[in-house]
């Protein structure tokens, strides 16, 4: 019944679009992820949309199938396994960092190119034979605690405490951040850890103060990063707040009010793209993303999550051009997804929301730092540009 | 015909094609070895786990941790993996399978939550939240198991073994004895069964079970992080076992397959039936899970199962055990009780009463309500333990001993309301009485090697039926039988026992006339056998013309004891009973 | 640590602790009366503010409409009078919401109204043809329940948090804000309620009878759904104004509800789902616990809170000590 079910709807859709390009994307659409999902779940749904209208890549439609992980690890290895067997010619995904590892061995096997939309530089480093084709978007942890701490030191922050979610995104900032500060010479006086479904973090928050750090970094993502953020407002700590950039949503701003005013983030540049520099190699890029994606889902509704996932796309359209230039998709699918990888992985200069990509073959992330992370300010109950990196 | 589960490893050449539903097909084996390890733990031994991911984690930590940090073979890891997943579960259930009703499943969540924390925070040893990567994939005599395909014979091998094995288990004394502590403790211990020790043991093979699930999982992902051992995902197993039906194996199995199945279909049909991309997969799994319950309680099997022809497994023809048969010389003493004292918060139900039991003879403990024989009855029987007094059972001192220990010195009682386990046939509820006469473990039944000793036990059972005339009905389900039926069911289990003192309470209670007359005689035949009988009923007419003695209690205390005729003649009984008579 | 971290601490445990002791109490009585486990008593907590939150912005909430779909199945399902109620409380609620659009106190009572309605709709259509059922499997259906609710809430308010405005701001002390202080004062009311209704109101007996012994209920004339459509009534009536007065606090979102039926459950537990004062004691317990272990191991609290359940188990498993027939 389900076969028979799949064969129809595979039919159904092959006969509607005559050899479209399949392009497999896991994301976390729902569970604990879903707030970074859902824009790139969005993303890919207004692409797909534009790609129909405009007729494609190359005169190839193209089909995004789109799966949702619930940001669980077998979910996200199963839709893996299943989007190789339904042929795309790559998989984009997924948004959380265990999750995306877990789907590294099943591409490496089936010999798929795939696009990360997680944080950690786990996924893409060292680049070895599984790894050899598995790429990413999103900055890493480690790139961004570099701004962080170059942005306290700057500041003249000596002691520092760490409050991040007891997940893996919590653990990936932990430890970057601290390797780096320690690396720099800041002292991590305290490390605390708390759940997004916490309801108070008194007691985290207690115990920093008594430490009086000269500065507080909040390792967390969306709305549930304001919490630690309002209860050291309401203990009266004067320091400085940094928060990450997975609460770059307008729903952090919404949430937080006044409570999150001044807080310090780093983000991708597209945060505060109409603000850049006019000579910023990203702002163009940017602001046409925020554009389109206001024009679909409304005034104020982009993300920077969404942006990694359109990033992704801005690598794969020519590394797909490229590629069908060489190999036919339809005749050899192994030739080409092989072919795609290295036409991924030939990419140079590629100028996209977060940055300018350019992979080797040591690089897989292709991210430079003076060109993909900003220092942003709330102000005003808005992102300010604080300071670039150039 | 139940190595037709064979056919089993066919599907993945059937579905070679398809590599991603040999995925699929993976995947379903490993949640089915997951819920059969619910089947052991709740389908048999009616106990609930919310930790069985845990153990699976257990199972995959290990294996991960041996072969990425100490480059050991999988097959050391897999060894590692049961090892770990044993001791874990005999740490949790030494703790907790003791504790009763609700507690226990309660019980397991805690634990279930805390080593998801502690897998997710202990960074150094197990990768954190972010997890450990790169496992190798298992080798087998030189081949690779790293496609699905591979694997997939691995798995449902397996599960295939897995199956076999919990079928000997379910089919032994010991499946027979966890089905009747899930019932009724108290009925199982009263034939031999240790109640603490036997439900250890079935937690230790679930967890067991669900360790081998953890690290065939680990292998096939080739990666582990906390996620698939979360809370979650112990409901998840729990989901499919009970809605598929907890309380068979082709029912848990049912339910791995639908519910592994339901996600992808769902996935494919909502969005044909939405006509958009959505977040309604949970949805709609939480209400067909809901549809599943109000339609079927029991969950699908039992629905399924009614339409299947039933197996007929035929009268065992076998050589019945040789139990000691009852004999000594008529009219020792088999049984003394001396200055038995019970008292419940103050009031005291039996106040110091002694009398002997002969062997041959028909005792009836006798008085009015309240009188205290039902309280006497289980202090003699290790039910109650005694404030003060002594038992003695051929000589032995048997004060306090707990049932299971009692019945193996040749004491076996019934209870007022009969304690029959109405889901198996009356053979089978018969065997239950040769519990405590067989000795296959818990490793013998898995592997069937008591099939021998099995076929005697049912023959014995057999022998015991036909004693009491109820071998036409071997075959159904004790439900069916009438009470008068039940009552002599509960008879036969004692004889399958080898029990020489039968201790009976209010054994007459909701029988019709032709029914005692017949009972009655019953009795008096096995008291000619040398079997000796302590009754204890309020139905004078009976008492009357059956015991060769009677005590008569009164207010926690023997007040007369003799012959019936010169009992009935005591002033003290008459009074007692006036007294009553003018109550009622 | 000194004393003012330790009063900060006490009076963090004290505000968690009246909540789980509410949802503890709900949990006992729905348990006690229908042998159900209301797992998703968490997601009914968090559709009161979340409704609210809609409303106030002037739209009709999601959950609106599943109250209204499973009332309308309800209805179906009671057939000729029984019917009645269903129906009218399904209209008067939809009239209540379009009335209450961007109007805060009637926002309030809709959100509340909503929440009840919505819970004693959950007990006649999913628990009540489930009746004889064992309480495994009332447990799974509560669970699937929990799950469809939540998969709902997610898709009627999306993934992120949602703060309505405190009724009261402020802060009383350093550590305590007048929001706080309404919670810990609305716990104290109920407690009081709940009192003198098992106490005194012969309805309120009846109830605590029919959780011993469904027959003896049957004879003092409270028919078992009856008890039991109450006892759903009462619990989500209790969730909906937690959740509303929390909300402020702790920010409501669609996944924030199920941690918070938990530790109230582990606090039930504590309490042997069949005492009222020592569940509310246990939850008091678990809050000021909580509150300790942040301050001390914040990576382990969750753990450390769970094992705290095993003592308490086993404490409990002994008293509970009887001949098992």
């Amino acid at each position: 019944m389900k076969r028979w079910l799949v064969a129809l709807l595979v039919l159904g859709l092959s006969a509607m679009a005559q050899e479209a390009l399949k392009v497999g994307v896991v994301v976390s659409a729902t569970g604990p992820a879903a707030s970074l999902g859902i824009p790139e779940q969005n993303t890919f749904l207004m692409l797909q949309e534009m790609l129909d209208r405009t007729g494609g890549v190359a005169g190839r439609k193209v089909q995004f199938v789109i799966l949702d992980d619930a940001s669980d690890t077998t979910q996200a290895v199963r839709n893996t396994r299943r989007l190789v067997e339904e042929g795309v010619v790559a998989v984009i995904g997924t948004t959380t960092t265990p999750a995306s590892l877990g789907m590294i061995p099943v591409v490496a096997e089936a010999k798929v190119p795939m696009i990360s939309l997680a944080a950690s530089k786990d996924i893409i480093y060292p680049v070895d034979a599984q790894r050899h084709w598995v790429f990413k978007t999103p900055q890493t942890e480690e790139l961004m605690a570099r701004a962080i701490v170059a942005d306290m030191v700057a500041r003249g922050v000596k002691t520092v405490a760490y409050i991040g979610f007891n997940d893996a995104y919590g653990e990936g900032w932990a430890r970057f951040f601290e390797a780096e500060a320690k690396a720099k010479g800041l002292q991590v006086v305290v490390s605390e850890r708390y759940a997004r479904t916490d309801t108070s973090v008194t007691g985290q928050v207690l115990r920093i103060i008594a430490r009086r750090p000269d500065a507080v970094l909040v390792g967390a993502s969306g709305t549930p990063a304001v919490l630690p953020q309002r209860t050291l407002k309401e203990r009266a700590y004067a320091g400085l707040i940094y928060q990450t950039h997975g609460v770059a949503n307008p729903d952090f701003l919404r949430v937080g009010g006044k409570d999150v005013e001044g807080t310090l983030l780093p983000a991708g540049p597209i945060l505060v793209a109409e603000q850049l520099p006019s000579a910023y190699p990203t702002k163009r890029v940017a602001l046409d993303y925020i554009q389109r994606y206001e024009a679909k889902y409304g005034i104020g509704s982009y993300s920077t999550f969404g942006a990694h996932a359109w990033d992704a796309w801005l690598i794969l359209k020519p590394a797909l051009e490229r590629a069908l230039k060489r190999v036919d998709s339809a005749k050899d699918l192994a030739a080409f997804r092989a072919t795609l990888r290295d036409e991924i992985e030939a990419t140079r200069n590629l100028v996209a929301t977060h940055g300018v990509f350019t992979f080797s073959k040591e690089d897989h992330l292709g991210l430079r730092f003076e060109d993909a992370a900003v220092m942003v300010r709330v102000e005003n109950g808005r992102w300010k540009l604080e300071r670039t990196f150039r | 015909m139940r190595y037709l589960w064979f056919l089993l490893l066919l599907l993945p050449l059937a579905l070679s094609p398809f590599p991603y539903y040999l995925t699929l097909l993976n995947f379903f084996a490993l949640s089915a070895m997951v819920v059969l390890s619910l089947y052991v733990l709740t389908g048999l031994a009616g106990m609930t786990s919310f930790a069985q991911a845990a153990f699976m984690g257990m199972g995959a930590y290990a294996t991960a941790l041996l072969t990425i940090k100490a480059g050991l073979s999988p097959w050391l890891g897999l060894g590692a993996g049961l090892l770990f997943a044993l001791l874990l579960a005999l740490l949790l259930g030494a703790l907790t399978v003791r504790l009763k009703g609700h507690f226990l499943p309660l019980s397991t969540i805690a634990w279930q939550v805390a080593l998801y924390i502690l897998a997710g925070n202990l960074v150094g040893l197990t990768g954190g939240h972010t997890g450990l990567t790169d496992l190798p994939p298992i080798h087998f005599f030189g081949i690779s198991l790293d496609t699905g395909f591979r694997y997939a014979f691995l798995t449902l091998f397996l599960l295939v073994l897995l199956v076999l094995a919990l079928y000997n288990l379910r089919q032994s004394r010991i499946g027979r004895a966890l089905l009747a502590l899930r019932g009724d403790a108290l009925a199982a211990a009263s034939f031999g069964v240790d109640p603490a020790v036997l439900r250890l043991k079935a937690f230790l093979l679930s967890g067991v079970i669900a360790g081998l699930a953890g690290f065939l999982y680990a292998h096939f992902l080739r990666f582990v992080n906390p996620t698939p051992f979360s809370l979650e995902a112990s409901i998840k197993y729990l989901v499919m076992a009970v809605a598929g039906g907890v309380g068979s194996i082709p029912g848990v199995m049912l339910g791995a397959a639908f519910f592994t199945g339901l996600e992808d279909w769902l996935k494919d049909l909502l969005p044909l039936l939405l006509g958009r991309q959505g977040n309604y997969e949970t949805i709609g799994y939480g209400l067909i899970l809901a549809l599943i319950l109000i339609l079927a309680p029991k969950g699908l099997w039992p629905l399924v199962e009614r339409y299947l022809p039933s197996r007929d497994l035929g009268v065992p023809k076998a050589e019945p055990l040789s139990l000691k048969s009852p004999d000594g010389p008529r009219g020792e003493v088999v049984l003394e009780v001396q200055g038995l004292q019970k008292s419940f918060g103050g009031l005291l139900a039996v106040a110091g009463v002694s009398f002997d039991l002969r062997r041959g003879e028909i005792l009836a403990l006798i008085g009015p309500n309240g009188a205290g024989k039902s309280t006497t009855f289980n202090l003699v029987a290790g039910a109650l333990l005694p404030d003060r007094g002594q038992v003695r059972l051929f000589g032995k001192e048997i004060t306090g001993l707990p049932p299971y220990r009692i019945h193996a010195l040749g004491l076996g009682r019934t209870f007022q309301h009969p304690h029959l386990f109405l889901e198996l046939t009356v053979l089978e509820n018969a065997a239950l009485g040769t519990y405590s006469r067989t000795r296959a473990g818990f490793l013998q039944a898995l592997l069937g090697l008591s099939r021998r000793e099995e076929e005697r036990a049912l023959a014995t059972a057999y022998r015991a039926l036909k004693r009491v005339g109820l071998e036409s009905l071997a075959l159904e389900k004790a439900e069916r039988l009438s009470v008068g039926q039940q009552r002599l069911l509960e008879i036969a289990r004692l004889l399958a026992s080898g029990a020489e003192v039968l201790l009976l309470d209010e054994p007459a209670a909701g029988l019709r006339a032709q029914e005692k007359r017949e009972f009655a005689s019953l009795l008096r035949s096995l008291a000619r056998e040398g079997y000796t009988v302590l009754i204890v009923d309020h139905d004078m007419d009976l008492i009357m013309g059956l015991a060769d003695r009677v005590v008569v209690m009164n207010y926690g205390e023997k007040i007369a004891e003799g012959a019936p005729k010169e009992v009935q003649r005591n002033p003290l009984v008459r009074a007692a009973y006036l007294g009553e008579e003018e109550v009622a | 640590m000194d004393a003012t971290i330790l009063s900060f601490l006490l009076l963090d445990g004290l505000q968690n602790g009246v909540v789980y002791g509410l949802l503890a109490l709900s949990l006992v009585l729905v348990f006690a009366v229908t042998r159900v486990i209301l797992v998703p008593i968490g997601e009914l907590l968090m559709f009161a503010p979340l409704s609210l939150v809609w409303l106030l912005e002037g739209k009709l909430p999601g959950t609106l409409w599943l109250a209204l779909v499973l009332g309308g199945a309800w209805a179906l399902m009671a057939r000729g009078r029984g019917a009645l109620l269903p129906l009218v409380g399904g209209v008067g609620l939809f009239l209540l919401f379009l009335l209450a659009k961007e109007v805060p106190p009637l926002a309030y009572l809709a959100a509340v109204l909503l929440v009840v309605y919505l819970g004693v709709a959950t007990y006649r259509v999913f628990f009540q043809p489930m009746r004889g059922a064992t309480v495994l499997s009332l447990l799974i259906m509560a669970v699937g329940l929990h799950v469809a609710y939540q998969g709902l809430g997610l898709v009627f308010f999306g993934p992120e948090q949602f703060r309505p405005a405190p009724l009261l701001s402020g802060e009383v002390v350093v550590g305590l804000s007048w929001q706080g202080v309404l919670v810990l004062l609305f716990a104290a009311l109920s407690l009081m309620a709940l009192y003198l209704f098992f106490r005194f109101s012969l309805f309120g007996k009846a109830l605590l009878a029919a959780a011993e012994n469904r027959l003896g209920a049957r004879l003092l004339g409270i028919r078992p759904e009856e008890a039991g459509m109450v006892a759903f009534g009462i619990a989500s009536l209790l969730a909906a104004f937690s959740g509303l007065l929390l909300a402020p606090l702790i920010n409501a979102a669609y996944f924030m509800g199920f941690m918070l039926g938990l530790k109230g459950f582990v606090a039930a537990i504590l309490g042997g789902l069949a005492s009222y004062p020592v569940a509310f004691l246990g939850a008091l317990l678990v809050g000021f616990f909580e509150s300790f272990t942040s301050f001390y191991a914040s990576a382990y609290k969750e753990a450390l809170v769970f094992l705290l359940l095993v003592p308490a188990l086993f404490y409990q498993s002994l008293r509970a000590r009887t001949v098992e027939e």
